[in-house]
């Protein structure tokens, strides 16, 4: 069949063919033109890009060394008074500014500082800040936080209980470094968890300091928000808060398993008086976990008065439980682990294997 | 006295760059570990200010060069946000002889320079 193009066992018109080819070839010169003008685009971007971070490197090293009081020259913002006015600048310029801060300590953090203001750059944290996309809003509490922007407490104050977590977290922390420990009292109005991470955040920012407004712990101690609650009883913990201890018996009973676990180790801490005979009454309804903790405080603070207490639980039918309460009777009784070889069968299992860890404990 | 700064980030360099020019000293930058290493071989600054996250080569790397290098000893100062207790040892232990933590006010930076003067730069 003359006049045909044959492709394997498909015929085609050559003029048809052509026209292929010719559509091909001009989606091929598309495609090349598209990728030559974006390499273009990228590299002038990052031409501008270099050229920014130098112009943004002078300025601020310029500004870093100004004495106290000394006014920000007016000229470093006439000279680039039509890049200040790009978005991209001006982002760049924030970024620039809290790196630096981050690094830098002492009087140079203030004319950093000073310099945001002067060029209006909270403007844009706030425009952030009031974003609907999380990740920008966070961005724009970052930034004020970054550079103590305290005039925004307000609108900061009510993203503390966002729906969103980073939106939350990032607000939180915000308050704790403009405000150390005062900046909790958005506890007082969390509904939603303060996660573990951002708990050890907190206690590790507010480590340093000595609060003088501790009694509003007690009220925190009796939020609804069982996070709010573990993270007051761990407050209460660290700043050897006495006055709780009847709040944090109560919490003993508390639904949450983590509260009770937080409310034992703050007892572990300071026990009171009659707590021995508070956690041995409360210790059988309780589980695994609870009871280990409990007998290792009796282990930590308890005396010879609680033994016939340890001498019931060496026939718990767990052998956990058997191992925590032969290590307490171990450390409280005057005859030490001798006690309870003499005591129990020291050939039966698992006494053998426990015995042996008691004495490697001791020897440690 | 001839200081070569290592650091990658441009912001810093210029700060410290400026601060110790206050002082009188003559600043070498460096952006990058390897060209720390070239420069202090072709230079031999008087003392070197190194960061320890820095791209091609560490400051570790920086110290660990130039203690095998011998000769004349230069006095070496890490300028780093690692305050980690282990890599703080290792600095000193490969031959830093003083460490600075970030955050950093570059006034402390300049009072510790002057203690590595030798005494005839300043009489």
């Amino acid at each position: 069949m003359r006049g045909f193009i044959y492709f394997s066992f498909i015929a085609i018109e050559p003029y048809f063919f052509l026209r292929i080819m010719f559509a091909f070839l001009i989606l091929l010169a598309v495609l090349f033109a598209f990728i030559l003008a974006y390499t273009f685009y990228k590299r002038r971007m990052a031409g501008n890009k270099k050229i920014w971070q130098e112009k943004i490197t002078n300025l601020i090293s310029e500004i870093i060394f100004l004495n106290e009081g000394e006014p920000l020259p007016a000229a470093l913002i006439s000279d680039n008074k039509k890049l200040l006015l790009k978005p991209g600048f001006r982002q760049d310029i924030i970024d620039e500014l809290i790196h630096a801060k981050k690094n830098l300590s002492g009087s140079f953090t203030i004319n950093l500082v000073k310099f945001y203001e002067l060029l209006e750059l909270d403007q844009d944290s706030v425009r952030k800040l009031n974003h609907p996309k999380w990740h920008i809003k966070s961005k724009g509490i970052h930034e004020l936080s970054s550079m103590k922007q305290k005039k925004y407490l307000k609108e900061i104050f009510r993203l503390t209980n966002n729906e969103n977590n980073f939106v939350r977290n990032e607000a939180q922390s915000a308050l704790v470094s403009f405000y150390g420990f005062s900046g909790l009292r958005f506890l007082n109005v969390a509904t939603y968890p303060i996660s573990e991470w951002q708990q050890i955040l907190f206690l590790n920012k507010l480590n340093e300091v000595q609060p003088k407004e501790l009694e509003v712990i007690g009220k925190w101690l009796q939020s609804s928000n069982d996070s709010v609650v573990v993270f007051s009883l761990k407050l209460a913990t660290n700043y050897n808060c006495y006055q709780f201890y009847d709040v944090v018996i109560e919490c003993l009973h508390h639904s949450s398993l983590q509260v009770k676990i937080n409310a034992l180790e703050y007892l572990k801490k300071m026990p009171g008086e009659n707590l021995h005979d508070h956690i041995m009454g409360y210790y059988d309804g309780e589980n695994k976990t609870l009871k280990l903790l409990i007998l290792d405080i009796l282990k930590e603070t308890g005396s010879e008065k609680e033994l016939d207490f340890l001498l019931k639980q060496l026939h718990h039918s767990d052998d956990g439980i058997k191992a925590a309460a032969a290590q307490t009777i171990s450390s409280l009784h005057p005859l030490g682990s001798s006690f309870l070889q003499s005591h129990l069968f020291a050939d039966e299992y698992p006494w053998k294997a426990i015995f042996l860890q008691i004495q490697n404990d001791h020897a440690a | 006295m001839t200081i070569l700064v290592a650091e990658d980030e441009m912001i810093m360099l210029k700060t410290i760059e400026l601060r110790l020019k206050k002082d009188g000293h003559t600043i070498i930058l460096c952006q990058d570990g390897r060209e720390a290493i070239k420069k202090i071989e072709e230079l031999t600054p008087d003392l070197i200010i190194t960061d320890i996250m820095m791209p091609y080569a560490s400051g570790l790397e920086i110290i660990g060069a130039v203690k095998m290098k011998g000769g004349r000893k230069i006095p070496i100062i890490v300028l780093s946000a690692m305050g980690q207790e282990n890599v703080v040892l290792e600095a000193f232990q490969l031959g830093a002889d003083d460490y600075i933590t970030k955050p950093f006010s570059p006034n402390e930076l300049s009072v510790r320079v002057k203690r590595y003067i030798p005494e005839r730069i300043q009489l």
